[in-house]
């Protein structure tokens, strides 16, 4: 537990010392050990997929208001478009927005931001075009988890990263700056959180890839003030109008939103981790060439499925659609305002902060080459049954924690019946 | 010296599988810790070498060698073989079937993109009597 920045925590008590966990995390930061599940932090992108697995609700992910009732000094929110799909079809987005003002002191619709973030990724696809130096296909830096997945496993594909600012940080900044200059809140403090679906946005504020220090705050979760927000839903109305986006900004929501706003771009959209991680191999492999822009959600069908929501995804995406179809698929921002904005550099990124990952030891090429050998070599003789009885997902993996000396292969449940 | 040698085998017209073996090359790789530029050239090359079996081939072996000076692709098929080797060098020249090209497969760009990805490439081939590929990569630095 030398990574304070953890924000996905297990519960040893409630674990069963199941494998599914384990079977489930992409980077393979989980091992059973004594029984219980332990986590190779330095590892760990926050991606929320052992959340999901987890039978017992073990382990959980921790957000700013984890363990409060409410927050401290002027809270304001930017709110992602995933909370209007959780309350069924006839909810409509302001009365969300609406409801939430009840909570808290400000709310922003981030579905707006979004807009303008299409436009301005679009300028920024056409004006490269042809440039020798251009990369392609472009990576889209919205996902925190694809980021860190990058970073991890995919480190040459760094450079493919659109070099923006996500969205939700660059409404935060200027929500910000507008208060700050007409003193909002008098000469009090305020605060500004981002309310999301999102495991990974906790530790993308701390420890942020495009931004010095974040925007933001800290993070909400949706399902932490849903039970609140239904229960506003039913107070009397105000009538004001806080929802401000368009359907386009609004599908941000769902996978294939980013990009449905890009006009004339070559695009693709993949969601869900495995999905994501094949794509991000092929690319790495040469392939999609014809592609300029790849939008990737860690989470199945997109934001939507995101751990920390509430609907089901299936049903939170008809919500979405409807409100597609609703309030249309046209921007409802200026096109000379984005451009304008993206001239003034508004969405390039100020820095790309990779977070190293830091290994136990770091071989030498020769050592590491013997070490992949004794790996090869104890893979030989595994059963290959893939079971994860001896606590490591798999039998490469359990090559790798024998051949590295932390297990022995006796530990192999198939090898040794009586282990 | 340690010597890390790996085959794999490859399976004419599994489209499905295709490039499997290639990701498996990579992930070697990068567990061994080369350079990020070193892995993307050798996979490309990986990449488009298994493809040549999975479209042309009869059933072939891919053989990965590595040391700490260099890391070798040995691809060997009992296809059809190359009638024109100087032809199948040049870019857009393809001789895929229908079906690969289909799945938009057999453009034509599979050995020159070898040739541009690798520090040596041998190409041993006759009509009828199946193909080898040697691909080969330096590894510069400590």
């Amino acid at each position: 537990m030398n990574r304070s920045s953890s924000y996905i925590q297990m519960d040893q008590a409630l674990c069963t010392g199941c494998v599914l966990c384990m079977k489930a995390c992409p980077t393979k930061a989980i091992r059973i050990r004594h029984g219980k599940a332990t986590r190779d932090e330095t590892k760990c992108i926050d991606c929320g997929e052992c959340i999901r697995v987890c039978p017992k609700g073990a382990i959980k992910a921790v957000t700013t208001w984890s363990g409060k009732t409410e927050l401290s000094s002027y809270s304001v929110v930017g709110v992602s478009p995933v909370l209007y799909a959780q309350f069924g079809n006839e909810v409509m987005p302001n009365d969300v927005l609406l409801a939430l003002r009840k909570i808290f002191d400000y709310v922003y619709d981030e579905a707006y931001a979004h807009e303008l973030y299409s436009a301005a990724t679009e300028l920024y696809i056409k004006g490269n075009r042809g440039k020798e130096d251009a990369v392609w296909p472009l990576i889209s830096p919205v996902c925190p988890v694809v980021n860190r997945l990058i970073a991890l496993r995919f480190p040459s594909l760094l450079k493919h990263l659109l070099p923006f600012i996500p969205p939700r940080e660059i409404a935060a900044r200027e929500v910000r700056k507008r208060f700050t200059k007409k003193k909002i809140f008098g000469d009090h403090e305020f605060a500004v959180y981002h309310l999301s679906p999102c495991s990974a946005k906790m530790i993308s504020i701390k420890e942020p890839m495009f931004t010095e220090t974040s925007y933001l705050e800290g993070a909400l979760g949706i399902n932490d003030v849903y039970e609140m927000v239904v229960r506003h839903l039913r107070e009397e109305d105000e009538d004001i109008m806080l929802h401000v986006s368009s359907g386009a900004g609004i599908g941000w929501g769902m996978s294939g939103g980013e990009i449905a706003g890009l006009d004339d771009v070559s695009c693709l959209a993949v969601s869900g981790i495995q999905e994501t991680i094949r794509y991000l191999e092929k690319i790495e492999m040469g392939l999609f060439r014809d592609i300029e822009y790849f939008e990737f959600r860690s989470c199945p069908e997109g934001c939507i499925g995101g751990p920390l929501t509430v609907a089901d995804k299936y049903q939170a995406k008809g919500v979405l659609q409807k409100f597609g179809r609703m309030f249309g698929q046209g921007k409802r921002v200026r096109r000379a305002q984005a451009q304008r904005a993206y001239q003034e550099g508004w969405y390039l990124s100020e820095t790309r902060k990779i977070r190293t990952v830091k290994e136990e030891k770091r071989l030498s090429i020769a050592e590491a080459i013997a070490r992949q050998e004794r790996i090869e070599a104890i893979l030989q003789k595994l059963p290959r049954k893939e079971c994860g009885h001896c606590g490591s997902p798999d039998c490469r993996t359990f090559a790798e924690d024998v051949a590295d000396g932390k297990l022995t292969i006796e530990s192999c449940f198939v090898l040794n019946p009586r282990s | 010296m340690p010597t890390l040698s790996k085959r794999f085998s490859i399976k004419a017209r599994d489209y499905l599988r295709a490039g499997e073996v290639s990701i498996e090359v990579q992930e070697i790789l990068k567990k061994i810790g080369f350079g990020a530029e070193l892995i993307r050239r050798v996979s490309i090359c990986a990449y488009e070498a298994e493809m040549n079996v999975v479209m042309h081939g009869g059933d072939g072996t891919l053989h990965l060698f590595v040391d700490t000076s260099a890391i070798a692709l040995v691809v060997k098929d009992s296809g059809p073989g190359i009638e024109n080797i100087e032809l199948a060098m040049k870019e857009g020249y393809s001789t895929a079937s229908e079906e690969a090209r289909e799945m938009g497969f057999g453009a034509g760009m599979g050995l020159p993109n070898i040739k541009k990805n690798s520090d040596s490439l041998k190409i041993d081939s006759e009509k009828g009597r199946g193909t080898l590929v040697a691909i080969s990569f330096e590894v510069k630095g400590p």
